[in-house]
């Protein structure tokens, strides 16, 4: 009989269908578009490799490389987020927009390639001290 | 009953022209009902409608030979069965009716359920054939009892004429009737528990997988009207004659309705049963009504004997 005072319920409650445009509210742990932020960026090209969806992809050049990210293609599974080491990449807490057209969503960014950053001098080893008089 | 009014009620009320929007309007009510008990909004009151109108432009998929034939001519008979069997109804007093016409009516109102076994085995699909297996073994389970009811009210009140039926005082016995009818009603229509033949997540949609277009549109509107005729041959054995026609034709829609409502919660609440599970509530509830029917009659001859 449970079931009977749960349809009754649900009577009284009403319709929880959303119409749009009205989007559902989302907790703060929610995966959506993923946000590019290219001051970070190195170019290394890991959420390209991460990318099972083939939502991003990356073009490379000699002193120049293209990322781009097409949310249409995108799972939001956030694996590109978990494995940039740059963390250039973050992911909104929103729904992702609706669009009517292929592409609409789709974003490239043609970057200069950083210079690779100065190894630090390495420090001497103790142990292997040259002996007095050699050059 | 004359040519006139024969056709009449097959063409007019409660035939075609009455039958064909009330099975689209029950339709409605029933997929909206369940989808506000499900907390969604469900279809706009027009949306039977337009899928049937929708169905009629499409294009249906080339097929020969006598299987082909077979195929096409399933719905249309199943549509012609319903179609007539709602005509047959006896919503207004002293307008027609022969003797006999309650088994013609029965009779009528197996037949969608032999088309649809035919169309699976004729559409060679495997979930067709298994849906038609099915359907097969519930139309043998539930008839038992339709017709053990049916033939009770019959019986108890010496008359095979639906008019006579309806004019006569409802008794015990044909309350006990109506039950049984009214608890084959959902497998009859193919609703939860038992939508076995149909069971979408398991067979697709059984018999009807291999349909499309127009002819599914028939399906759909055969579905429909048999909606209209087995709520409606409830409805006018439940309920008394009135002296005024529009008063009981008020009556038959307000019960109907009521009906496919009571029908739509028990499919919201209910989930699908298995098959042996079904056919062994048949066969308790045949048990069941058997005896209530006896006692009932028993006990009505021994009052009569008392009076007399």
């Amino acid at each position: 009989m449970n079931i009977f005072a749960m349809l009754a319920k649900n009577l009284r409650l009403g319709i929880q269908t959303i119409r749009f445009p009205a989007r559902p509210p989302v907790t703060a742990a929610f995966r959506g578009l993923v946000r590019f932020d290219p001051a970070l960026c190195s170019g290394c090209a890991m959420c390209r490799f991460r990318c099972t969806a083939r939502a991003i992809t990356f073009t490379a050049g000699k002193s120049t490389f293209t990322w781009s990210y097409d949310p249409g293609q995108c799972t939001f599974c956030g694996r590109c987020v978990e494995g940039c080491k740059d963390h250039a990449l973050s992911q909104d807490s929103a729904c992702p927009p609706v669009y009517l057209t292929i592409g609409t969503l789709k974003k490239a960014y043609t970057l200069q390639r950083k210079p690779p950053a100065e190894k630090a001098a390495a420090p001497p080893d103790p142990s292997h001290v040259s002996p007095p008089g050699a050059s | 009953m004359n040519l006139a009014i024969a056709m009449a009620r097959l063409l007019l009320f409660p035939g075609l022209l009455f039958a064909v929007p009330a099975a689209w309007f029950f339709l409605w009510v029933e997929r909206k009902s369940v989808a506000l008990m499900q907390q969604r909004i469900g279809p706009p009151f027009p949306q039977p409608m337009f899928d049937f109108v929708k169905l009629l432009g499409k294009s249906t998929p080339p097929r020969r030979g006598i299987d082909g034939f077979l195929m096409r001519m399933w719905p249309l008979i199943s549509v012609s069965a319903s179609a007539t069997a709602a005509g047959l109804l006896p919503v207004l007093p002293a307008r027609g009716g022969f003797e006999g016409d309650l088994i013609f009516l029965i009779a009528l109102l197996e037949i969608p359920a032999i088309c649809i076994i035919a169309a699976g085995f004729s559409s060679r699909s495997m979930f067709g054939e298994i849906g038609s297996a099915r359907e097969a073994v519930l139309t043998v389970a539930y008839n038992v009892v339709f017709l053990l009811a049916i033939l009770s009210i019959a019986a108890s009140q010496h008359t095979f004429r639906l008019e006579a039926l309806a004019q006569l005082p409802v008794t015990p016995l044909r309350y006990i009737g109506l039950l049984a009818i009214l608890i084959c009603l959902p497998a009859k229509l193919h609703i939860n528990p038992f939508s076995l033949p149909n069971a979408e997540q398991e067979i697709y949609s059984g018999p009807m997988t291999e349909y499309a277009g127009a002819e599914l549109a028939m399906w759909q509107l055969s579905h429909g009207m048999e909606w209209v005729a087995s709520c409606g041959l409830v409805a006018t054995l439940a309920i008394p004659q009135f002296s005024h026609w529009a008063v009981n034709v008020l009556a038959f829609g307000v019960l109907s309705l009521v009906l496919v409502l009571l029908l739509s919660v028990l499919a919201a609440a209910t989930a699908r049963l298995a098959i042996d599970t079904t056919v062994r509530f048949y066969w308790k509830c045949t048990l069941v009504f058997a005896c209530l029917i006896l006692i009932a009659f028993v006990s009505s001859s021994f009052m009569q004997e008392v009076r007399s």
